[in-house]
Parts: structure tokens; sequence; C-alpha cells
């Protein structure tokens, strides 16, 4: 972390993607910036927060992207550099501001640092955020190295203030968090100061007010359109605009990002560098035409490598129709012909296949046998699903939503969320969740269920949000549940931090990201201020929890039960056990009648095993949190809890 | 029926709560944690996969041979293919006039339930509680001055049988139990010890006494019922005088609302019409309403009784040498009226069991060779 703001101009340092993106942010000048946490791209704000008052920075978790981009916004409007950051789909978060946001553009320089996520290895989707630059007129920049990542960003921040508009960084997985030699630049010892003019006339954007509106659309249009022209010929020069090969190869390939790592190892493992040629864009939109046709004319094929989506080679096969008379006809292969995977993550593997199939080379990565074993092997590995940790709130309170719909009895179900609670689709949540999509549409959706008593639906319909979720954009929807009457209990699994994403604060404690005393939002407090009906309870008293829900269900209208206990792996807690488990083998009865192994079978908690050998329960003392749930499922009083002093 | 005599959870389900002949008698309820009870309704929360379960084998409504379990628990001069066993037969009362205005009728139960507590018979009662909403909860009484608080009826059926599940697991060492006929079957099949490494410490049940029940009501379809005719708050309690007024009657703080016992049938439980047993004939002491020529105002204050063991007996005597019990002549014909009234539910569950099945010889749960039955399926 100390390195991040080493001044020692020249030196070199391994920095991890999202480090690199810190640095380069540091070395443009960046005063304010502002997030939401989403993987792979918290690192950012992470480490800008943890150095905030070291280089005068003001650095926060806002409540939502949206939130984070008008923060971002209100920096650039008094004259300082900012950059906000999300993943791939917080930008359909922001969209709304940013869509107005180029009507006025800005004046010091912003960035929107979007991190991708291409296989949703960390994701519930696997979106391509790249089109909103087209969308929005606005200057797309993805580096394609971490050297490029520290550059490009510094580089980003000049170039917004130059052009007057926003410009989108778009980084992936294997850019963030994988890591790379990095050569620092100096950092500037400047102390902005932060004032919005506005006395200027309509429509000057530097120094009058930043509205846009009816009937001056068009002209905030043209001028946004004139940034985006001036941008096309800055990024014919651009030096992160790079040719490797011959110079009339037999196969150009066209990537960005990542992508052009993966393809610079295929090209290098296949030895094509005298027959392949590869053009890696830093500055993916608007394409540097002039560049991209010359490249074009020296080739007869075109491999365009990308992820997740063919957002360039459209954009190139445009470009090309509109040159073809200069260029000539070319054959293009990518997304579209069918060499290149349209989904998932790519790696080197994949191109060496693509680059097999274009040039019918004969390439073996690994022998055959070896590959046949290997899968082989893959189902012989015990089987592990995805499960709540050991000692996990989440666990408990899954089962007490289960048994309260159980009994309640009206094919009752649960609308889920984005956070670790989403694994209660699976036995580890005892199949509860039913429906899972984006940040607080478990309960919009549920508050939709929830009115069509009308149409004679019966079934109880529940809603799980996080804490950090409920703020981020649940309460909207809890204000249509309560106004609109809507019969859904919605339950707040509380467990006091972000946790998925590395536990960043949010407005329910009482820190903000730069470790300051913040004073916290009261979820209950906010919940009946609305107008709902509120319970709560702690999920480990499984007893009492389940009575709450069941009570719940029964009535009518909206109703909240926070469910409030603090995530196992939180710093506060972890290690820290409350209770030591142990199983009394004497009384353990097993797989008999009156249990048949309801711990190992039903709870199925990591921290306690099924010893096949003496039929009985035991308590894996490494992973056990010492929760002591397990001990008030067990029917037979065996798994025993001592409290730890 | 099956070649394997005792099945699991899977089964159950099947067979007695998806066919909805579950009774909600609770005696699949605490013996693990799979099985659960809610309002009148008993549920599988979650699946469990033995082959062979106590839920299976103690449920009264799997297929049973009765005549074992009359073997076990009645001397054989005492039975009758009507009522069961029958050592004796009386009208009664509570002499504690106050325990008698909390009781749905004369209070025989109460009083012998309080007696048997006080004389050391049992250390605990199991019985039902009507609870605020009609909805009777199972409760534990060790206080012999304090069985007269559970006294009432909703005619909803609560899983006692579940309650005394839990309290066997623990210190009381006598327990006593009022039960519905479907309830003092389960108790009976229990005691036979089915599955016998994992008896339920049903030795531990020393007194079943049982209550006369035609059928029992949806709780549900009950509270909409009430709900409909009156304020639930003014509500008193609730009868239906066995004569040929067939109304039930809501008792309120504004006077009686007469209920048209057509509307009350369609709340009735469906598995109740697949019940053969009217008197709860598996028990040591059988009570409920009584007939008397003073008319329905004079014999809602009594009750009639049906002593079929020893114990019973023991007990009933007991009753009358403490001055718990008044006893007053049976009405000539009382004991064939009750005869003919048992026969002709048996006689409904039956035909009702042949619907289901679309056969003369399949009974789902029953055995068309027991002597109760035998003539009354001759009898077509």
């Amino acid at each position: 972390m100390s390195n991040l703001l080493d001044t020692n101009e020249g030196a070199h340092y391994l920095y991890m993607g999202n480090d690199a993106i810190v640095r380069g942010a540091l070395e443009g000048g960046v005063s304010v910036a502002a997030g939401y946490p989403g993987t792979p791209s918290s690192e950012i704000i992470e480490q800008l927060a943890r150095i905030s008052d070291r280089r005068s920075l003001y650095v926060e978790w806002a409540t939502n992207e949206k939130i984070a981009t008008e923060i971002a916004a209100a920096a650039s409007f008094a004259g300082l550099r900012s950059i906000c950051t999300m993943k791939q789909n917080g930008v359909h978060v922001a969209s709304d501001f940013l869509l107005h946001l180029t009507g006025t553009g800005v004046r010091g320089g912003m960035v929107v640092v979007v991190c991708e996520d291409p296989g949703a290895l960390s994701s519930q989707n696997e979106a391509d955020a790249r089109y909103f630059a087209k969308m929005l007129e606005v200057p797309l920049l993805e580096p394609g190295d971490f050297q490029e990542a520290k550059d490009m960003m510094k580089w980003a921040l000049e170039l917004s203030e130059e052009l007057k508009t926003f410009v989108i960084f778009r980084s992936v997985t294997r850019m963030s968090h994988a890591s790379g030699n990095v050569v620092i630049g100096e950092l500037p010892e400047n102390e902005p100061r932060a004032y919005f003019q506005y006395k200027g006339p309509l429509l000057d954007f530097l120094t009058g007010p930043m509205v846009t509106g009816p009937g001056v659309v068009a002209y905030a249009r043209t001028v946004q359109q004139g940034r985006l022209k001036r941008a096309v010929s800055l990024f014919e020069q651009s030096r992160f605009n790079i040719y490797a090969g011959p110079e009339r190869p037999e196969l150009l390939i066209i990537t960005s990002s990542a992508c052009y790592l993966y393809s610079k190892e295929a090209i290098h493992t296949l030895n094509l560098g005298d027959r392949v040629g590869l053009l890696k864009l830093g500055t993916t939109w608007p394409l540097p035409e002039g560049l991209v046709r010359k490249h074009l004319a020296a080739a007869q094929k075109v491999l365009v490598v990308e992820e997740p989506q063919d957002f360039m080679e459209e954009n190139i096969k445009i470009l090309a129709a509109d040159a073809a008379g200069e260029v000539g006809v070319k054959t293009f292969y990518g997304k579209k012909s069918g060499h290149v995977p349209t989904s998932g993550e790519l790696n080197p593997d994949i191109i060496m296949n693509t680059l097999k199939g274009i040039l019918g080379i004969q390439y073996e990565p690994v022998p055959q046998e070896y590959a046949t074993k290997a899968f082989q092997s893959m189902f012989k590995s015990p089987g592990r699903e995805l499960t709540f940790c050991p000692g996990c709130p989440h666990r408990a309170s899954f089962l007490s939503l289960h048994n309260a719909l159980a009994l309640d009895n009206r094919d009752g179900f649960v609308c889920g969320d984005v956070g670790c609670y989403g694994i209660g689709v699976l036995p580890a949540g005892f199949s509860t969740v039913k429906t899972n999509f984006s940040m607080g549409s478990g309960l919009g959706l549920a508050t939709g269920f929830g009115k069509l008593t009308k149409f004679g639906m019966n079934q109880p319909v529940v809603a799980v949000c996080g804490d950090s979720t409920f703020f981020h954009a649940v309460m909207p929807a809890l204000v249509d549940a309560v106004h609109h009457q809507s019969d859904v209990t919605l339950v707040v699994l509380d467990n006091s931090g972000t946790a998925m994403t590395g536990f960043q604060p949010h407005p329910g404690l009482a820190v903000d990201a730069m470790g300051e005393t913040a004073p916290s939002i009261d979820i209950e407090a906010v919940c009946r201020a609305i107008g709902a009906d509120v319970a709560s309870s702690d999920p480990f008293d499984v007893e009492r929890t389940e009575k709450t829900l069941l009570g719940m269900l029964k009535k009518k209208g909206a109703k909240v039960v926070i469910l409030r206990q603090i995530c196992a792996l939180s710093p506060e807690k972890r290690g820290k056990k409350k209770y030591q488990m142990s199983v009394r083998e004497d009384v353990c009865i097993g797989e008999n009648c009156g249990c048949n192994r309801m711990c190992t079978r039903i709870l199925r908690c990591p921290g306690i095993y099924w010893d096949t050998a003496r039929k009985v329960s035991r308590i894996d003392e490494v992973i056990c949190a010492g929760c002591g749930v397990c001990a008030s499922v067990c029917p037979s009083g065996a798994i025993q809890k001592a409290e730890v002093a | 029926m099956d070649e394997k005599k005792h099945l699991g959870q899977k089964e159950l389900n099947e067979r007695v709560k998806h066919a909805r002949l579950c009774t909600g008698c609770g005696a699949c309820v605490n013996l693990c944690p799979y099985q659960r009870a809610y309002e009148d309704k008993v549920l599988a929360i979650f699946p469990c996969d033995l082959d062979v379960g106590r839920c299976y084998a103690f449920c009264p409504r799997t297929p049973v041979d009765l005549e074992a379990l009359r073997g076990l628990l009645f001397d054989p001069q005492d039975l009758t293919p009507e009522v069961g066993a029958v050592k004796g037969f009386y009208v009664t009362r509570s002499r504690n006039t106050k325990e008698r205005s909390r009781a749905q009728h004369g209070g025989t139960v109460t009083a012998l339930m309080s007696l048997a507590l006080k004389e050391g018979i049992i250390d605990t009662a199991v019985m039902a509680d009507r609870g605020g909403t009609f909805l009777p909860e199972a409760v534990t009484e060790n206080d012999s001055r304090k069985v007269a608080m559970h006294g009432k009826s909703s005619f909803v059926v609560s899983p006692n049988v579940a309650e005394f599940n839990r309290l066997a697991k623990g210190s009381s060492e006598k327990i006593g139990a009022v039960a519905t006929p479907c309830q003092a079957l389960a108790y009976a099949k229990m005691r036979m010890k089915p599955i016998p490494e994992r008896d339920n410490n049903i030795d531990k049940l020393k007194l079943v006494v049982g209550l006369f029940c035609g059928w029992a009501l949806s709780w549900e379809r009950l509270m909409d019922l009430l709900a409909a005719k009156t304020e639930l708050a003014a509500i008193t309690g609730l009868d239906i005088p066995p004569s040929r007024y067939q109304a039930m009657h809501i008792y309120t703080t504004n006077g009686t609302i007469e209920v048209p016992i057509d509307e009350v049938n369609r709340c009735i439980r469906g598995a109740c019409h697949y019940c053969f047993d009217m008197t709860a004939e598996f028990s040591d002491i059988s009570v409920g309403s009584a007939r008397l020529s003073e008319g329905w105002e004079e014999a809602r204050g009594w009750n009639q009784v049906i002593v079929r063991t020893d114990l019973g007996l023991e007990l009933v005597e007991l009753a009358r040498k403490k001055r718990r019990l008044e006893f007053r002549e049976v009405p000539e014909g009382n004991l064939q009226r009750l005869k003919a009234a048992s026969l002709n539910k048996k006689g409904m569950a039956l035909k009702n069991l042949k619907l289901r099945t679309h056969s003369q010889d399949d009974l789902i749960y029953l055995n068309k060779e027991d002597p109760a039955f035998k003539n009354l399926i001759k009898g077509g």
C-alpha cells in the first residue's frame, strides 16, 4: 500500500491492476473518488480511502453507483478532478445521470471507472458496458496491460478535462485482479481549490449553470459530438494504440484490454509472429478511424478478439464497409463467424484454438492423453456445492424462513437480491429463494406479487435484502410497498457490512470509507418512518425468529423483519467463537428415526460432518465458528454448546 | 395394502396427508425435526428418507389391526361391536359448580384429570386449551387445581399427541392424556411398540380420557363462519346440542346465535368423514355430552361416561368416593341410542372409504374382517 504514494519516480513495482489504476489517478491529480462496492472494482476506492488523509482526498463509498457518479460530477463542476468506480452492472444504475451529464459535459477531469467481470466469476450477469460509450457519445479507454492501466488512468483525467466530457475507463477481472510490473511517474503536488461557478450565461457550461432542458438538447448534443470528433483526432496519435507484426500480415488481429495479453501469448506460443499482425487498441470508442483503415488495408483476413460481446467487431465492420473502396473487402473472423466464443471469459488457449482454425495449423497445448485424464479426474473429486460459511447468519435466517413458509403452507416464496444470500436458491438456503435479479429488485418484485391478491394469488411473498442493499435500492421499493399496501414481508439480513465484497462500510454503520466516525442510519427507524410494521430478531435464536416470521406472514400490508447478526467473517468476529461446540456420541441418534441426520443432511453447515464409521455427527473444530445454531436444531440434544470465556 | 408393515414419512405424506386423511392428531409430531404442527394442520417441513418411521407407524390413519389393540388394552368380555369395551356406563357431572361453568358440559373430564393428578395416578396432564382465537393449543398441566382452565371446546383439533411426544422425552414419568378418538387410537398404536427399539417412552402414558367426537372443524373455515355471524370477541362458547335442533349454538355476551347445521357441515375437516370411532374406543374412560328427558338446558350440564378399563373404573369410583363426581341414574335406552349413533358413524365411514377406493374390499386403513365392521359391510 505504501508504495502507492512513492515519490521515487521511475521505480518499478509489482502492482495489481486496481493499484495501477489508483496510482494513475493519483498521478493524474484526482481529488475526489466515490464508488459502490462490486467485484472486481472494489479495491480502487478501498486503496484511495486508506491514503486519503495523506493526499488530501475525499473518498466515499456511496449509497449506490448513481450517487457515486453524482459525487464525482459535483467535484468536476467545482473544478476538481474526480473518478467514480463500479462494476459492469453499476453503469446501468448510474446511466440515467450519465445520460444527462453528456448534455452539459464536465469541467475538472472526470473518469467513470468500470471494472467488468467477463465470465461472471463474481457476478449474476455478463454485461458489456462499452456500449454505453457509443450510446452516450463519450470516449472509451481500455488499458492493455498494467503499465497502461496506470498511464492511461492519468491520461483519462487529462483527456476528460481537455475535451470537457467524462471518459469511461474500462477494466476487466484479469486486468483489475492480476498483477504486473509498473514503472511509476511523478506525483503532482497540487492543492486544488473547489469553487462552483454559475454566474455565467446559460449554455456556457464552463461558467454558467449546469443545466439542460427542452429546446437546448440539439445544441448540447452537437457540442458533445464535437468533443467526440476531437477525441478521434487525438486517438489517431495515441500511444495506447499499438501494432506489432509484419507489414502485410496473413491475418490481422484487432483486440483490446486483457484479450491483448491473451492474443500476444497465443501468437508467441504458436510462433506466428511473422504471419499474424496484432493491432491493440486502447481507445476503443470512438475508433481511431485512420489508424484502423491503414491496418485493414494491409491484411485480407481480420480477426477481432474481445470479451464479452462483439462491440469492436461491429464497429470495425461498419468502418470497413465505409472504407471498402479504399481498403478492399475483408474476411472477418470473430464472434459472428463463430471463431470466438460469444459468452464467457476468453484465455490464451481459446485464442490458440481460434488461430488454429483460421490458419489451419496443428498444435496441441497438452498431450491428448493428459487432457483426457484431466477431464476424467474432474468427476472423481468430491462434489462441493456453493454454501454459506460456517457460522453464517444467513443459514439460520433461511432455516427460519423455510420453516415459517412451510408451516404457513400457502406455497410462499422468497424474492432474493444481490448478496451472499442469493445462495438461498440452493439447498444451503433450503431452496427458499425463487427469484433473483438486480440490487433492490427483490422487494420490487415482491411488492408486485403482493398486489396480485386481486387476481386470486394467496401465496405469501417475502423479499430478502442485505443492509447495504437496503440503502442502495430497496428503500424506494419499500415506499412503494407501504404506499400501495402491498401484502409483502421484507426481511433485512443485516450482517453489519457489505460482506460479499469485503466489509466496505455503508450508511448503516458509524464509520465512513476513510475511517472517520459517521452518523449511522437506523434501518429499523427508516422502515418505521416509511410506515411499515417492523419487528427484529437475532437469527441465531431460531425459535423466536421463526415465530416472528410466521406472525408477519399472517399480517396484511407491508412488514419488515430485521434479522441482525454480524457476518461470521467480519473483522470483529473472525476467529472468535462464542461457543465451543461438541457432540455427545452416546446421545447422537444419527441416522435413526427421530433425527435422520438433521445437522448434516438438512442444516449442512460445513462445520459439522458425518462420521461414516462411527455413525455420529462431529464438529470440525478447525472451521466451526461457534454460532450454536446446530445445537438448537439437534432433536436429541446431542450437540452441546459451551460458552467460550 | 403394502407388503411391508411399516413405512416412512414419504408414504405417510402420500397416503395420509395428500390423501386428505390427516386428522391433525399430532402423533407424527415432535418425534423428529421434520413433522411439525401449525394451527390445526400437521406438515412435513423437510423430507425424511428413512424407509421405516414412527410417524407412519403411529398414525391413526395408516393400516391397523384393531383386534390386536383391543387384545392389548381391554377385557374381551367387555367388548361391544358398536362402542368398544364397556365396563360401565354413567351419567355424571363435577360436583364443583365453578369447574362446571368452565367446562363444555358437566366438567367430568376436568374432575377426573384433576383427581388423577391430585392422587398421583399421573404427574402431568396433556389437554387442549381453546386458545384466544378458537385455535386450541395442546397444554401441559401439573397442578390439579388448574385443570379447569382448559375445559372448553371449539370443535377444532389440537395436536395433543405432539405434546405427549415432547413431554415423554422429559422428566414426566406418569402422563395422563385427554384425547379425541383419533388421538386415543394413536396412543393405542404407540402402546403396541411397533418399532421396539424406538418406543417413544410410551410406558409413561398412564391414563387416556377420551372425548366423544362426531367430527372436528377446519379452523380456517370455522373462523370464516364465526366472523360472518358475530364479533369474535363476544363469543363465550360453542356447542352442538345432540338433539333434533340440528344447529350450532354460538354463545355470546349478547345471547345465543343458532347456525343451521348445514353451514357447520361445510366446515367439517374432510378427514373426519373417514373416521369410524365416535366414542374414543381406545381410552380408559370416554366422556361426552348427555341426553336427558328434561331437555338440553339440563342435559348440557351433564356428561355420559363409558368406563372401559380397570384403571378407568378405579378412577371413576375414586371420584365417587372422594365426592368429585355426582352421579345420576342413566335414562333408559341411553346406551342403545349411543350405540346406534356410533354405528351410524361407522357405517358412514365405511361407505365413504369404499367410495374413495371404488372397492368393497379396500378400506384404506381399516380391515373389513374386523368384528366391528363385518356386519356393517354385509349389511351394505
